[in-house]
């Protein structure tokens, strides 16, 4: 019976011991892996729209984050948007609810400021509060818009759709008229070797400056990628060369990766339906914020 | 505990009774044909007028409610009960898709969704386990118990049993203590612990009870209780439940698909390690270095399941 | 029993005679699945070293206080909060290695070296002898790691380290394959026992 009573008590002690150090960890770990996780995000987006960070960043080079939200009131579904207002770190947010046909629901200020704005939980209850009670609220992507000297540059997507083996998450930015600027494979699990293959330059920069209209009707071809476009893409030839090229190669589909059709496949569906569906309600939001006259920075 | 029964219970009526929970009347049947194609089943023969009026019609992903897909055609049946809906793009069949139809009175559309058939995701959730993402063949989990015992076949069977029953009760039990206690009480970063503590507990528990129930049994299967916990299949089936978010019966396919895929591999390997006593080896890759290349050649063969859709 | 060997032959011990991939056979899951790039061997093997030298120390300074009778449940213990350290540390400050290793890193709560080091040693060692059998362990399995994902770094993708070393040229984009991590570590294998074969041939000459 002591023998069992000694046993617990280390058993517990341990445990207390093992608790108190994971759970410092965790704590002095959380913060920081946020930080990082933003840092990351923050070195792609600007990398994407052809910025160093470590160079700096020009003053007139702005980041506006949109939150897309589904808003159920009972059975009706709508869509909302969590848009910065004013200029600057002092600007506000409001929330803009859309019905699923297009048309102005209401606006709703949010009080909620710019660090505490990229915490989902901190958003989700600000947004809440401000729309009052009956309403429940779905959280569905993020777009970023590049704005410099107030005219708008780009627009970031974050986006996921299914690969080969599981998710592929992506970040893609796009010019203001929808024409791709670039592609960025944040995340995915393809096999190395093959599908892998994605995060290389040679596949994903097949996506630069493919117009709208192309990007619609994309497709995978199975042929070998040419050797010059290859060396463009790699670029590993000097920049007027590289456009060039490109040039030639625009509105040509995309080169399959050998040995790895499905992840190319489900790469170039991916960003064509990321695409399509942001032209669609970016239309939709841009109509609203104009009829309703509200102050954005973008 | 009593409002816990009644979800799983309810769980199991959702499960169980899909196209009844939603089709109501007016709907017997709906479900996806060609790429692009959805086929409705009236319950009673509808006129073509209404039937075949693309604006009676809205059709969208479930995540995506603003975003309408666009019907190029609509085609009745003779009989006037069976409605094709052409639509102009390829439909993306793993979403669930709402479709809201206008009835007769124009007021209150009538709202189903269609789906793939949830007994078929579930089917390809425990085929994908076993074959196309073989724990052993393909995710290269759980070597060392694989090479330490499938010299045999008879150590290869009894250790693959005893593996997919612990395998099976340890998972579920990680999905409860997962689902009510660690995301409730945001406790995700003590996974690692819990998990590997479940583990422990689950092999202590039917070491205990086969040995009191089935003795005989015991003797038979109790040695390969305790290498079941230098696993990692048995650890990592929970890191891939939690992380996937998986429901009560998609964690029993999973922990059953990687149980009885453990068992296949085991099994397979076992029969040709036997037959290999007999074969001239050199001497240089005589014992584990043969078994390696016999694994990689079966890996090779595994790899001809990856791209299968089921379903 | 007491430990007469000096601290850089315990650590010798780990890398060489008791290499826990090639010598011990234990711990062939990483091996095998992603000892793809020379990157991802150092990565895991640091995890693994971080683990072990801490979880050995641990297990050491308390050998006194642990009842027999739950031996194995505090390693377990034990090990897992070490691994849970590591795996919140890493993937905080090293997100893009992290990302690669997938599931692995928590995974080496199951690897067998690891218990059995603390079995063999540890809980009967002095603190300073299971430090250094720590480290040898884990430079062992990190030396292992690295010379498989040498191997299939070379031969499948050309590069060292992310660096092309062969001028552009795959020579065998099989060895990066995931299926062929089999046939490297039994290829390996079978090298170092052809040349256990050799080294034994010539000393009995040499006798």
């Amino acid at each position: 019976m002591k023998d069992i009573m000694t046993i617990i008590i280390r058993l517990t002690v341990s445990c207390l011991m093992a608790g108190a150090v994971m759970g410092a960890t965790f704590i002095i770990t959380s913060d920081a892996k946020k930080q990082n996780k933003y840092k990351n995000e923050q070195k792609v987006s600007y990398g994407l729209l052809g910025y160093d960070v470590s160079k700096g960043i020009p003053a007139e080079v702005k980041l506006h984050e949109l939150f897309r939200y589904v808003v159920t009131t009972g059975d009706e579904l709508s869509v909302g948007y969590l848009v910065p207002t004013g200029h600057g770190e002092h600007g506000g947010f409001t929330f803009i609810s859309i019905s699923l046909d297009g048309s102005f629901i209401g606006q709703y200020p949010v009080d909620i400021d710019h660090a505490s704005v990229r915490d989902e939980s901190d958003r989700d209850q600000a947004i809440l509060t401000a729309l009052g009670k009956g309403k429940t609220i779905r959280y569905a992507d993020q777009t970023v818009i590049a704005t410099a000297n107030d005219q708008r540059t780009a627009y970031l997507l974050s986006g996921k759709f299914p690969g080969f083996k599981t998710f592929i998450h992506v970040m893609l930015a796009l010019e203001p008229d929808f024409t791709i600027l670039g592609l960025e494979i944040m995340e995915h699990e393809e096999d190395p070797g093959l599908g892998a293959e994605i995060k290389e330059d040679y596949f994903k920069n097949q996506f630069i400056g493919k117009s709208f209209a192309a990007v619609k009707y994309l497709e995978v071809d199975k042929v070998p990628l040419p050797d010059d476009y290859r060396q463009a893409l790699d670029g590993k030839i000097s920049k007027e060369e590289v456009a060039l090229v490109q040039q030639n190669y625009k509105d040509k589909n995309i080169y399959a990766l050998t040995g790895a059709t499905i992840s190319s496949v489900s790469v170039t569906n991916g960003v064509k339906g990321i695409t399509k569906k942001f032209a669609y309600r970016i239309g939709i939001l841009d109509a609203v914020i104009q009829e309703q006259n509200i102050a954005v920075p973008f | 505990m009593k409002s816990f029964v009644c979800k799983l219970f309810l769980l199991a009526v959702l499960a169980l009774l899909p196209s009844l929970a939603q089709a109501g009347d007016l709907i017997t049947s709906k479900s996806f044909g060609e790429p692009n194609e959805i086929i409705l089943t009236f319950a009673a023969p509808t006129s073509a007028a209404i039937a075949t009026d693309i604006n009676n019609y809205t059709v969208y992903e479930e995540p995506d409610p603003d975003i309408r897909l666009t019907i190029d055609t609509i085609t009745l049946s003779a009989d006037g009960k069976t409605a094709h809906l052409i639509f102009s793009e390829p439909l993306n069949t793993t979403e669930t898709h709402v479709v809201a139809v206008m009835t007769h009175d124009k007021v209150s559309p009538f709202i189903f969704q269609v789906a793939k058939s949830y007994w078929g995701y579930l089917f390809s959730i425990l085929i994908s386990a076993l074959l196309i993402n073989n724990f052993v063949f393909t995710k290269y989990l759980g070597l060392c118990v694989f090479f330490g015992t499938s010299k045999r076949k008879d150590t290869a069977k009894g250790m693959g049993f005893t593996f997919t029953i612990v395998m099976v009760v340890s998972a579920i039990m990680s999905w409860f203590f997962y689902q009510y206690v660690m995301k409730p009480f945001h406790l995700n970063f003590l996974q690692i612990v819990v998990f590997i503590g479940l583990v422990s507990l689950t092999v202590q528990a039917v070491d205990t009870v086969l040995r009191k129930v089935n003795p005989a049994l015991f003797q038979s299967f109790g040695v390969y209780l305790v290498l079941v916990i230098a696993n990692c299949v048995i650890i990592a089936v929970p890191l891939i439940l939690a992380d996937n978010e998986y429901n009560f019966l998609e964690t029993l396919m999973l922990s059953l698909g990687a149980g009885s895929g453990f068992l296949l591999a085991l099994y397979l390997m076992s029969s040709v390690r036997e037959r290999m006593e007999f074969a001239q080896i050199p001497k240089t890759f005589e014992g584990i270095p043969i078994a390696f290349i016999v694994a990689g050649q079966f890996a090779l063969a595994f790899l001809g399941f990856s791209g299968l859709k089921i379903f | 029993m007491a430990n007469d060997k000096s601290n850089m032959q315990l650590v010798a011990n780990g890398i060489l005679n008791e290499n826990p991939i090639f010598r011990l056979v234990l711990s062939m899951c990483p091996a095998v699945g992603i000892s793809t790039t020379v990157m991802n061997g150092i990565m895991l093997g640091l995890a693994v070293l971080f683990v072990q030298v801490f979880s050995s120390v641990t297990i050491s300074l308390f050998k006194n206080k642990i009842h027999p009778r739950i031996r194995i449940p505090s390693y377990t213990l034990t090990i897992a909060t070490w691994v849970t350290v590591i795996d919140l540390v890493m993937a905080a400050y090293m997100p893009g290695p992290y990302s690669q290793m997938g599931v692995f890193i928590k995974l080496i709560v199951a690897f067998a070296i690891i218990t059995m080091r603390l079995e063999m040693f540890a809980c009967k060692e002095s603190v300073n002898a299971s430090f250094w059998d720590g480290v040898g362990m884990g430079l062992g399995f990190m030396a292992g790691m690295m010379a498989i994902g040498l191997v299939r770094e070379l031969l499948g993708l050309g590069t060292i380290l992310g660096f092309e070393v062969l001028g552009g040229v795959r020579p065998l984009l099989f060895f990066v394959l995931p299926c062929a991590g089999f046939f490297v570590v039994g290829l390996m294998m079978a090298f170092f026992n052809y040349i256990e074969i050799r080294y034994r041939k010539l000393k009995q000459v040499a006798s």
